[in-house]
C-alpha cells in the first residue's frame, strides 16, 4: 500500500435548501419531541434539489504512512467535510477516496478498522459513567475481548496520564481530561490513521503542549502511526506538521512544509527596530520615508502610541538586503535604538499571504506526495 | 383600569407560544388529530366495559385490562428508547464503531424492555391480589411472546430510527402507528369489537399494527395458558412471527436509508 490516505479529484457537494430549513434547525421548534412535517420525507424520497454548493472542489491529496499531515484552512474552507467523508461520516459525490486503500463509500467498516478520529464535539461519553467505564463500553463496541480491551484501557489511561482518575465520575473530568480520554478511545481500536480536529481548541498552554508532545513522540515516533491533523493554530501546525495543505473555499491552494511554504510565499524577512524615549514628529516620518526608499526594502511601518510615542519600526525587506544602508539613515536619526530583531516569515504570514491572494493557486510542491 | 405588567409579562409568554404552535401546522394538526383520536379511543373502551362478555381470550375484563396496560407499558418506551439516544455526539460516534445496525437499536431498547418486562411483575402482583385478575399463563409461550414483541418492536424502532435521523423530529408516519394504536392495537378492548361499534372490518386495521400482535400474543399466552401444540395457538405465533419477519428487513433498509441520506446531505450531526 502506497499512501495512507489518498484523495483523487474529491468532490462534495451539500444542497443549499435543506432539511435545516424544513424542521427548524437542529435546535428549532422542530426538533425533539414534535412531529416534523410529511413534506421532509417526501423530500428525502425525491432526493436532494439544487441548488448546491461545492464544498469540496476537486480535492488531490496523497499522505503517507508514518507521516503528520495539517490542513489549514478558515472557516468554510472544507477541512471539516474532508475529515467526516474520510470517518465514513459523510459520502462524497465524485471522485475517489482510499484510507489505507479501502473506499470510505464502500469499505466503510474496513476504513473504521484503519482510521479513528478525535472530534472535539463528538463526545458520546455516559457523564454518569466513570473514564473507565465508558472506555469499557467503547472497547466492547470496536470488538476488543475482555483481556485486550483491559490491557489496552490500561495502557492508553498511562498513555494519557488519566490512570488516577479514570474511576472519577466522567462529570468530574476538566475540560483537559475530557479531551484525553477522547484520544483514548479514538486509540482503543490502535489503528494505524488517526485524523484530530482541532485538538487543542479549548485546552490550556500547558496541556496543549503536553497533547503535542505526546503525539509527537508517542503516536509517531514510537507507534508510527499516520496523523491528520486539522487546526487553526498555525503555530501548532508549524511544530507539527511534516507537510500542509492549505484549504480555500473546497480547493487546495497550496501543499508543501511548513518551511517551504512560509518562504514560497514570502521570501522576504522582517526588521523589527525599537527605540526609547523618541517622539514621533516631523523629523521621523522623514526617516521612515528616507527608510522606504532604501533599495530592497519593501515596506515600512511605524508602532506610535498615543499619537506621539514612536516605540519601534516594522520593516519587510529582501532576503540578501545589505543592511548598511538602513543602520546609516538610523545612524544619522539620532534616535535611542533599543534593540534589533531580524525576524523569519511565521506560517502565520504565510497563511495570511495565501489567502490574501483570494484563491490565486500556488504550486503544491510535493502534491503528489513524492 | 391597567393591567398588572406581571400579567402582561405572562400574556406575552403564551402568545409568543401560541403564534410559534400554529406556524408549525404538522405538530399542530397532530396534536389536535391525537386529542380526537385519544377521545374516541376511550370512549369506545368505556362502552365496552359495559359489556358482560369477553371476546377472543375468554377473561374477565380486569385481567385483559390488567395486561393490556402491562404491554403499553413495555411499548412505548421502546420507541421512545432509540429517539432519546438519538444526538450528534452520540450517533456520529458509534457509527465510528462500526457497530451493525441491529446491535445498535437492540442494545439502545435493550434496558428499556428488560426493565418495561421486569415491570410486569408488579401489575400482575398487585392485580391477581388486589383486583382478583386471573392469569393462566403458559410460561414457554410467554417467553416466545416477549420474544417476538422484541422483534416487532425493534422493527418498528429502526423504521423510527432513520426517518427521524433525516427528519431531526418525531417523523410522522411513526406518530401515525403510534396514534392508530391506541384505537386499532386493542390497549383496552378486544380489537375484533371495532367492528361491531365503527364498521365491519374495522379490525382488519388493527392486524397491520405490530402493536396489535404485541397485544395479541402477550395476552394469549398470559390470560389462556395456551397449549404450544394447538394448532391454533400454533398458527397465531406464526403469523406473528411472519409479520415480525417482514417488519425487520424494512426497518434495516429505512434505517440505512435515512443514515445515509443524512450522509449525503452532510446532516447526520445535527439534532
Amino acid at each position: 500500500m502506497e499512501y495512507a490516505i489518498e484523495t483523487v479529484n474529491l468532490v462534495k457537494r451539500y444542497p443549499t435548501t435543506s432539511r435545516k430549513d424544513i424542521v427548524g434547525g437542529p435546535r428549532g421548534h422542530g426538533s425533539r419531541g414534535t412531529v416534523g412535517s410529511f413534506s421532509t420525507i417526501f423530500e428525502a424520497i425525491k432526493g436532494s434539489r439544487g441548488p448546491f454548493i461545492e464544498a469540496l472542489k476537486g480535492i488531490n491529496l496523497k499522505i503517507k504512512e508514518g507521516e503528520i499531515f495539517g490542513i489549514l484552512g478558515p472557516n468554510g474552507a472544507g477541512k471539516t467535510t474532508l475529515i467526516k467523508i474520510l470517518c465514513t461520516l459523510v459520502i462524497h459525490d465524485e471522485g475517489e477516496v482510499y484510507v489505507n486503500g479501502f473506499d470510505p463509500r464502500k469499505e466503510s467498516g474496513e476504513v473504521l478498522k484503519n482510521l479513528q478520529a478525535v472530534l472535539p464535539e463528538s463526545r458520546g461519553f455516559n457523564w454518569r459513567l466513570s473514564g473507565r467505564q465508558n472506555l469499557e463500553f467503547y472497547a466492547l463496541l470496536y470488538g476488543l475481548g475482555d483481556d485486550e480491551a483491559k490491557e489496552r484501557i490500561d495502557y492508553l489511561l498511562d498513555f494519557t496520564g488519566l490512570t488516577d482518575r479514570a474511576d472519577d465520575g466522567y462529570q468530574r473530568y476538566s475540560t483537559g481530561m475530557q479531551r484525553k480520554l477522547l484520544l483514548c478511545r479514538a486509540l482503543l481500536r490502535n489503528t494505524p490513521i488517526i485524523v484530530f480536529d482541532e485538538p487543542t481548541s479549548g485546552l490550556d498552554p500547558t496541556s496543549a503542549e503536553e497533547f503535542r508532545k505526546m503525539v509527537i513522540e508517542r503516536l509517531v515516533r514510537k507507534e508510527g502511526k499516520t496523523i491528520l491533523l486539522s487546526t487553526h493554530n498555525l503555530q501548532e501546525a508549524q511544530e507539527l506538521c511534516d507537510r500542509l495543505a492549505i484549504l480555500e473555499r473546497g480547493n487546495v491552494i497550496a501543499l508543501d512544509t511548513p518551511d517551504n511554504l512560509r518562504h514560497l510565499v514570502i521570501e522576504d524577512r522582517f526588521l523589527h527596530i525599537s527605540f526609547v524615549d523618541a517622539v514621533f514628529g516631523a523629523e521621523e516620518k522623514k526617516l521612515i520615508k528616507d527608510l522606504e526608499a532604501i533599495e530592497n526594502v519593501h515596506s515600512v511601518s511605524a508602532e506610535v502610541n498615543n499619537g506621539e510615542n514612536f516605540e519601534a519600526i516594522t520593516m519587510r525587506v529582501e532576503k540578501d538586503i545589505d543592511l548598511a544602508g538602513i543602520l546609516m539613515a538610523l545612524a544619522k536619526s539620532g534616535l535611542k535604538i533599543n534593540a534589533v530583531n531580524c525576524e523569519e516569515p511565521s506560517l502565520e504570514d504565510a497563511f495570511n499571504a495565501i489567502i490574501g491572494r483570494n484563491g490565486k493557486h500556488l504550486p503544491n510542491h510535493g502534491e503528489e506526495g513524492d | 383600569m391597567r393591567i398588572p405588567l406581571s400579567l402582561r409579562q405572562i400574556f406575552a409568554f403564551m402568545k409568543r407560544d401560541f403564534f410559534s404552535w400554529t406556524t408549525y401546522r404538522t405538530a399542530a394538526i397532530t396534536q389536535v388529530l391525537g386529542i380526537l383520536i385519544g377521545v374516541f379511543s376511550w370512549g369506545i373502551s368505556a362502552a365496552y366495559v359495559q359489556r358482560p362478555v369477553q371476546e377472543m381470550y375468554g377473561s374477565d375484563y380486569i385481567s385483559f385490562l390488567l395486561v393490556g396496560v402491562a404491554v403499553s407499558n413495555l411499548i412505548m418506551p421502546l420507541v421512545l428508547g432509540v429517539q432519546n439516544q438519538l444526538n450528534p455526539w452520540t450517533l456520529e460516534t458509534i457509527l465510528m464503531t462500526g457497530v451493525s445496525t441491529p446491535i445498535f437499536v437492540l442494545g439502545n431498547i435493550m434496558w428499556t424492555y428488560v426493565f418495561s418486562a421486569l415491570s410486569f411483575i408488579p401489575y400482575l402482583v398487585i392485580g391477581t391480589s388486589f383486583f382478583h385478575a386471573e392469569i393462566r399463563p403458559n410460561l414457554l409461550a410467554v417467553a416466545l411472546a416477549l420474544m417476538i414483541s422484541a422483534a416487532l418492536m425493534m422493527g418498528l424502532a429502526m423504521v423510527s430510527t432513520g426517518l427521524r435521523i433525516l427528519t431531526k423530529s418525531t417523523d410522522p408516519i411513526t406518530w401515525t402507528i403510534n396514534v392508530l394504536q391506541s384505537l386499532f392495537a386493542g390497549v383496552a378492548f378486544p380489537v375484533i369489537y371495532l367492528n361491531t361499534i365503527l364498521f365491519p372490518g374495522a379490525s382488519t386495521i388493527s392486524w397491520f399494527l405490530p402493536q396489535t400482535w404485541v397485544y395479541h400474543l402477550c395476552r394469549l399466552s398470559m390470560l389462556t395458558n395456551p397449549s404450544l401444540t394447538d394448532p391454533l395457538v400454533i398458527m397465531e405465533f406464526v403469523k406473528g412471527t411472519i409479520f415480525a419477519a417482514a417488519l425487520l428487513p424494512i426497518g434495516h433498509r429505512v434505517f440505512w436509508w435515512g443514515v445515509n441520506r443524512s450522509k449525503r446531505e452532510g446532516t447526520l450531526g445535527w439534532y
